[in-house]
Order: C-alpha cells, then structure tokens, then sequence
C-alpha cells in the first residue's frame, strides 16, 4: 500500500496523496522521520534495531543523491535533517526544497524560491501538517508547498529584512501551530519565536526573547533601547512535551554581539532555555546558561527531553550541552537545575550559582588588548544535533574544546552590531558520552584532526552515528565508544543523520556537502 | 548563532548573498586552492565583499586552520595571497563605477550581503556631502556616529533609515515637521545625500565596517615579560632573541605577533609577502605489523588511515589496525600546553617584550 502511494505520488503529481496527521507527531512510527529531531523530544533516538553493534560492519550503500547544483559550492551544503513521511524524504538548501523516494533517492520534484536577499548559509530543513510542508527563506518567508508536487500554497512574511534578519529553521509542527525561529546577527535586533497558521500562515502568537521595559527580565538590562536592540536569536528547531503541553527553545546570544558596554546586566531572556506554552507563548520558566554573554556563545543548542532519575527520583527532564562548554540537567516542569558540569574545560567562569548558573568571570569578557579564551566563538557545541540514547542513560555531543583571543575593537561609549572579534585559535574535537545524572564522561573518542563536526544519532541497535572532522560517518559502539564501521564520503558529515525502516528495510540516510547517502544491510 | 553556520559565523561573516546565481570568485591564480580548501567547510564565495589587508587575511586564515581547514601550508600560503591581492581593503573612490551614479559605489561589504537585494548602493561621493548637511543640522542631536543620545535617536537603528532606499523614507520623515520646533528644509538632492550618509553609517557598523580592527595592545610589561619568558613559560628553552626571534617585532605587528606568540601552529602569515611560511609540520612515524618503520610529514590522519611524506618526499599511505603503530610528534605540543597556564597579563607582556626586538 505504501508503495502504491508513492507510484500515486510520483504519477499522479496533483493528487492530495497521504498526509501527516500532527496528532502522528507524539508517537512517530519507524517508518518515518516526520519532524526536525525525528520526534518531539529532540532525543534522536531510534527504536530500530535491524542494524545494530553486531552487524553494522556490513553496512553499504542503497543510494546515493547529488544535488544538481551544477557545480555551485554555495547551492548545495545539506545541512537540513531530512523528514521522511509516507516512504518520501524531504529536505532543503537555502531556497530549495526536494521529495525524493525514500527507498530509491528518485527524486520526485523539486522547488526553487526566487530570492529577495538575506544570508544564504544554511537551511535545517521542512516541517510536514497534513499534506502541507513548511520551510522558511534567507529573505524571511514562511512558504508552505503541497506535499504531493511541491507547488506552493502560500508565503506569509516572518521577519524584516531591512532589519537584517534572516530565516533558516526548520518549523516544527505542533498540533495546529507552525513554530517559527529566526535568524541574524547583524544588527541589534530582538528574536522571537512565533506560532502560525498551519492553512494561512496568520500569526497565532509571537513571544520576544527579550522583555519590554517593566516586565520581568527588564530588570537585567540598563534601559528600553539595550532591550528593543538585544538581539537573542531562535536559530534552531524547540523541541516539546505534549504531556505539559510546554515548548523548549534555546535562544540566542545578546547584542550587540561582542562589545557590551550598552547592555551592562544579564541580559534576559537571551542566552536561555526557555520553556513556553505551546498554545499560547507564555513562558512558564527559564534558564539562562551564559549571563550576560560576550562570546557569541548561544544557547541555542537543542533542549533534549528525556524522563529520567536524580537522586532515586523519577523525575522529566530536559538537558542541553552548551556551545560555552557547560552540560546543564534541569527539571522540564520547573526549570530547577540538578546537574551543571563543564564537558569540556573552560575557562570564564569562577563557578556556578545556587541555581546552578555559570557565573562569568568579567576579566574573561573581551578586551582590548586580547582575553585568552576557551571555548572559542565556533564554541564548545554548536548547531549539530546531539542525541539522548534512553537505553544506555548516555548524552552524546561532538565536542570542540578550542582557545582563541577575544578582542574589543569598537571602545566608544555605545558600541553596536559586534564591536570586536576573537582571533587565531587552537582546537580538538572529540565525541562525549555524558552521564546525565552527574554530567561526568563515561567516556570521550579524540578525534585524530579538530575541525567541523556533524550531528548525532543513537539507536537501540546500541549505535551511535557520527561525522569525523574528516570525511567520515562512523558508527560507534554507544556503550564503550569503540568504533565499529565507517565510510569515507568524500566531504564532512553537515547534517544528523536519520534512520527509518520501510518494507522490513532499515535505512541510515545522512547529508554530506552536497549529497544523501542512504544506508542499508545487505541481504 | 550563526552558526556552520556557525563556523562560519565566527570570525568570517556569514553574510554572502546567493541570490539566483552566486558571483563567481575572481579569476586569478590560486583560485582553484581557495576554491577547493574553503568550501570544504563553507561556501567560498563567502568571501566577496570584503577587503582586508594581507595581515587581516592571514588572520582569518589563521583562524580556519585552528578550527580545521585542511590543506597543506603551501596552499594556505596560496589563500592568503589569493586574498591579500584581490580583495584588498577598500580605498574610497577605487571600486567599480556604478552603473546608474557617476560617483563609483562603495565597495561591497556586509551591508550588501546581508538585508535586501534591493538595498540601497552607498555612492561615496554622495555619502561625503550628505555628512556636511549631517554635521550642520543633525549632529547636535544624533551624535557624531549617528548612534544618537539624549536628544536625539539612535540613525543606525531607525527604521525610517533601514527602510529607506535614497531618501524615500527620510525625505517624507523630515517633511512633517522635524525637528520641532524649528524644522529642516532639504531639497530632494540634499535628501538623497543624507540618505547615503545614513546608509553608509549603518554599513560601516557591521562586522566588515572599517572600526573592525584590532586597537592598541601593547599593554604589557616588557620586563615581567622577559620574567615570564626566561621563566615559567620556557620560552628561552626553544627560542632566543638573537637567534630565531632576532628583530621578530620587525617582521610582526603587535597584533599578529600576539596570535604567533598563543597559536604559532596556526598563525603563520607575517607582515611580508612570501614570509608567510614559517610553520614546523607536525611528524609522524608509523609501524607496521612487520616492522618496518616509515617517518616523515604528517599528510592527512584520521581514525582508519595515515598518509605521510617521507624525506624523499615520497608518498606513503597506511590503513590503520591492530599491529599498525603511528606515533604522532607536534612541534608546538609545548604551546599548546601554554594554553592551560597562561595568563592574559603573562600574554601581554611577552608580547610586549618581543615587541622591544625590532
């Protein structure tokens, strides 16, 4: 029947074909990958186990996709997360969006947005309500296409370009609410997260990451021009609980970025995880990983939710490993901390606080002459999703531990935009296994080379997924960290990798510069 | 966040702007290299746009390489003059001529990448006169960078400036009546300079405007700095400032010898053209299960393969596995471990000490 409906798919372009019910989206089916993170949790983990730590060693290729960008290094670094639905994966670049048969990697269409500008530097990919897909543009637009042969059904603008935002997220898709994110570090502008429409695009609600003067989080900051210009970016995808019915978003770093004389105090609610109801953008609690940030360190990392026990109680929690270095547990109720830890060392905290905030060392802010620091601005963690595997307990991050030296370069009285940089570096990546209830390594692989890492996938195959800073995916044992397969695909992993199961098949698909390689076992 | 974005994000602008066909680098030797090492991890193009001096390029370079560019130290030599030479730093009047204004536009920066394709070119010659007509009725308020103050608001920020094209929002703005109580009186013309005045301001505070450079660092003590170096760093263990640092403050301004100082296995771009190559390669030597033993410069390494190239400057290249032993050597392990110990007033003063060494 599934593959009936993809012949219907591809033959029949404009026939409604099968959609995606969002009720679907809480308990995902194996045979699909049918949000940004695979399922609401933001855990990327799979149940699958037909490819597991016995027999991943026989793992080879199904299919191999190459986007036709003629050539054009800018138009193809994948660095969205396929979703797959009804045995059809759709994906994006800046601009594009493709359905290729999921089985195959026949591509079905493809779709090209005529751009009005903004910065094309990558796109995380589709959400999918209905028979609807959604995917946002540089040049801020909400577009929505017909699943069936991505013709489009809308666009509703999202943010001012004139203002230098840009879009890049994926939306997700939680009941009847697209949740949007925006992007953009230019120019002291104020993020937000918004729901909209999934049949207009309308506006349902749009929460500001930084407060207006008298509310609360107004207290951290100097005057109502440092908040209406304090920038706390939504760059990536929230991750939510139907249970508690509560968004989380990790949001991004203040502005301007690097010189903070305007904006003296901690610098709420950038540079936080947040949780927000879902239907209507309250925030029911915070938590904010770098007061007061001066590096560039956003904390938009994904809010990964498992249940999970601290301290013999059963407790739901939500756990980030920060770009600033710093792996922070907290109760996804009541945003109460339980476990804050380095997972690399750093260097720019004296501490933590009772509530288990890192508190800045201000002679590590960036100074005129040069701070020594570590993380760098790329950050201990960074966009690269990381996974949760329920079945070994273990939280895994593709870690940079990395020095470079911060400066200030505009000391006026009101800096703006960035007003310093860092410079020069030095840096070693390695992939972390972190135990969640005390945020210790259980163990750590050192990559041979430092350098741009992809994403992560568990499953309860005992495996985890992982791009190299070579060229490689490699599958790692999720229990001891030995390696047990790798392929060489001739460019860095750019995106995490997805796993689904059709016609008894487990398929590994990830995007490696300008291609999707699919794996499967031999049989 | 920018994220690989966020690699990028960090010391190169993320700003390109792809539009439907994205401009081509320009052609001129070394292009493939650029080509080929950057976009490993980034669009290459990301580069248009902005114009740095041979030193600020070899910084960003400098910068990659820490995060892990791949290449081999000829070809960063490449990138960097690749880019020293053709995309220098902007000099006013020197770019392009536009295709619609007699006076050439300023040269692209960020302000063209980012935002609107729409956006407004910045004509400098036009930009120039609009900064008189500033500087007679808008500075007393607006302040000397247009970032406002007490009496005034903030330009850069304005709306009415972000969303003006040459005067279309402005010219309208100042036509109701501002400031009161006594109003400006500009003609269409002079709107349009101020117009370019304003754009042009709001260029220059992005990250690729003219203020992002280094300011003054020598801040130290050269003398605690000749402490630290004959000391607990143990500089003097491996180097002399008769001998291989000799007139080292001559070759370096400070601010690139404070990156050689802290990251000498990336910072490799000095202050002359083809001085550029001073860095010791990182050596390996491998064992194979029967023992024989190859040694030379570290090619590529990762998990499952090491590739070398021996004194001959021969070629090898090994699977890794049981039996296979490859023993790494990296001549600045020693500067690596600084890492952990310094201090940033231990930093400034040894720069400041070599500094003396002209």
């Amino acid at each position: 029947m599934k593959i009936l409906s993809a012949l219907l798919l591809a033959v029949l372009p404009l026939a409604p074909g099968p959609g995606l019910d969002p009720s679907e989206l809480i308990h995902p089916t194996v045979d699909s990958w049918p949000t940004y993170n695979g399922d609401y949790s933001g855990r990327r983990f799979s149940t699958l186990t037909k490819i597991n730590d016995q027999n991943v060693k026989s793992l080879s290729l199904a299919w191999m996709y190459q986007l036709a960008s003629g050539g054009d290094p800018s138009g193809g670094r994948i660095s969205a997360t396929p979703l797959v639905v009804n045995g059809i994966m759709y994906f994006t670049v800046p601009d594009k969006v493709w359905a290729v048969d999921a089985r195959s990697g026949r591509e079905l269409w493809n779709y090209t947005w005529t751009s009005k500008g903004g910065i094309h530097l990558g796109n995380r990919g589709v959400g999918i309500s209905g028979t609807s897909l959604y995917f946002e543009t540089p040049d801020c637009n909400l577009v929505s296409l017909n699943l069936a042969d991505g013709k489009k059904r809308w666009n509703q603008p999202i943010c001012d370009l004139d203002q230098m935002y840009y879009a890049s997220v994926a939306p997700v898709v939680v009941k009847n609410h697209i949740i949007t994110g925006v992007s953009g570090d230019d120019l002291d502008r104020p993020g937000y997260l918004e729901a909209r429409d999934p049949d207009t695009g309308n506006l349902q609600w749009h929460w500001s990451v930084v407060p207006k003067p008298g509310e609360p989080g107004s207290e951290t900051w100097p005057n109502a021009d440092a908040m209406a210009h304090g920038g706390g970016m939504t760059w990536l995808s929230s991750t939510y609980d139907p249970d508690l019915n509560m968004l989380y978003v990790g949001t991004g770093n203040p502005q301007p970025v690097i010189a903070a004389k305007g904006r003296m105090g901690a610098n709420l609610f950038t540079e936080s995880i947040v949780a927000l109801n879902a239907d209507t953008g309250k925030m029911a609690w915070y938590f904010q990983p770098s007061p007061h940030d001066t590096h560039d360190w956003d904390a938009i990392q994904t809010p990964v939710l498992f249940d999970g026990e601290i301290e013999g109680q059963p407790r739901k929690l939500v756990a980030q490993a920060s770009r600033n270095g710093w792996f922070f547990v907290l109760d996804r109720q009541t945003g109460k901390n339980y476990v804050s830890s380095q997972f690399v060392k750093t260097n720019w905290a004296k501490g933590v606080d009772a509530k288990g905030v890192p508190i800045p060392n201000p002679a590590k802010e960036p100074q005129i002459a040069g701070a020594l620091l570590s993380p760098n601005q790329g950050g201990a963690a960074n966009w690269m999703p990381p996974t949760f595997s329920p079945a070994t307990g273990l939280f895994y991050i593709n870690a940079t531990r990395a020095f470079s030296i911060y400066y200030i370069f505009d000391d006026s009285n009101k800096p703006e935009g960035w007003g310093g940089n860092d410079q020069g570096g030095w840096s070693e990546s390695m992939l972390e296994a972190l135990d969640y209830r005390t945020g210790k390594v259980k163990w750590s692989h050192h990559w041979e080379t430092p350098g741009i890492r992809g994403g992560l996938l568990s499953t309860a195959g005992n495996l985890v997924f992982a791009g190299d800073p070579n060229s490689n995916l490699v599958a790692l044992n999720a229990t001891s960290g030995d390696i047990l397969w790798h392929a060489n695909l001739g460019s860095s992993v750019t995106n995490g990798a997805i796993t689904y199961e059709l016609d008894g098949r487990q398929y590994l698909v990830v995007g490696a510069g300008d291609k999707l390689f699919a794996f499967v076992m031999n049989q | 966040m920018r994220r690989i974005s966020v690699l990028l994000l960090a010391s190169l602008s993320p700003a390109f702007s792809l539009a439907q066909a994205p401009a081509p680098l320009p052609d001129a030797p070394n292009r493939e290299t650029v080509q080929r090492i950057c976009s490993a991890c980034h669009p290459a193009q990301i580069v248009l746009g902005r114009g740095m001096t041979r030193e600020q390029w070899g910084g960003i370079v400098s910068n990659m390489i820490s995060r892990g560019a791949k290449g081999s130290d000829e070809e960063f030599a490449q990138v960097v003059d690749y880019l020293a030479t053709n995309l220098p730093p902007a000099k006013p009047g020197s770019a392009q001529p536009a295709a619609t204004t007699k006076a050439p536009p300023r040269p692209k920066n960020l302000i063209d990448q980012a935002g609107s394709n729409d956006k407004q070119v910045v004509d400098e010659d036009a930009a120039a006169r609009g900064k008189t007509i500033y500087i007679a009725q808008c500075i007393t308020c607006h302040g000397t960078r247009a970032r406002g103050g007490d009496r005034g608001a903030d330009l850069v920020r304005s709306l009415v400036v972000l969303h003006d094209r040459y005067g279309s929002e402005i010219g309208p703005y100042l036509a109701k009546g501002h400031p009161q109580p006594h109003p400006v009186s500009l003609t269409q013309e002079q709107i349009v300079d101020l117009s370019h005045f304003l754009h042009q301001q709001v260029g220059d505070t992005l990250r690729t405007g003219p203020y992002n450079s280094v300011l003054n660092i020598l801040v130290g003590d050269p003398r605690e700095g000749k402490a630290f170096f004959d000391g607990p760093g143990r500089c003097s263990q491996c180097h002399s400032t008769t001998g291989d640092l000799a007139h080292i403050a001559s070759k370096y301004d400070p601010p690139v010898l404070q990156l050689k100082v802290v990251f000498p296995q990336t910072a490799a771009f000095g202050r002359k053209r083809g001085a550029s190559n001073s860095r010791q390669p990182v050596t390996v030597t491998v064992t194979t299960p029967s023992g024989e033993t190859v040694s030379g410069v570290l090619d590529q390494i990762d998990d499952f393969n090491v590739s070398l190239h021996d004194a001959s400057g021969q070629y090898h290249s090994f699977a890794r596995g049981p039996g296979v032993k490859v023993e790494k050597h990296d001549p600045y392990a020693g500067h690596v471990a600084l890492l952990d110990q310094y201090t940033d007033k231990d930093m400034h003063d040894v720069v400041a000490y070599l500094e003396t060494f002209k």
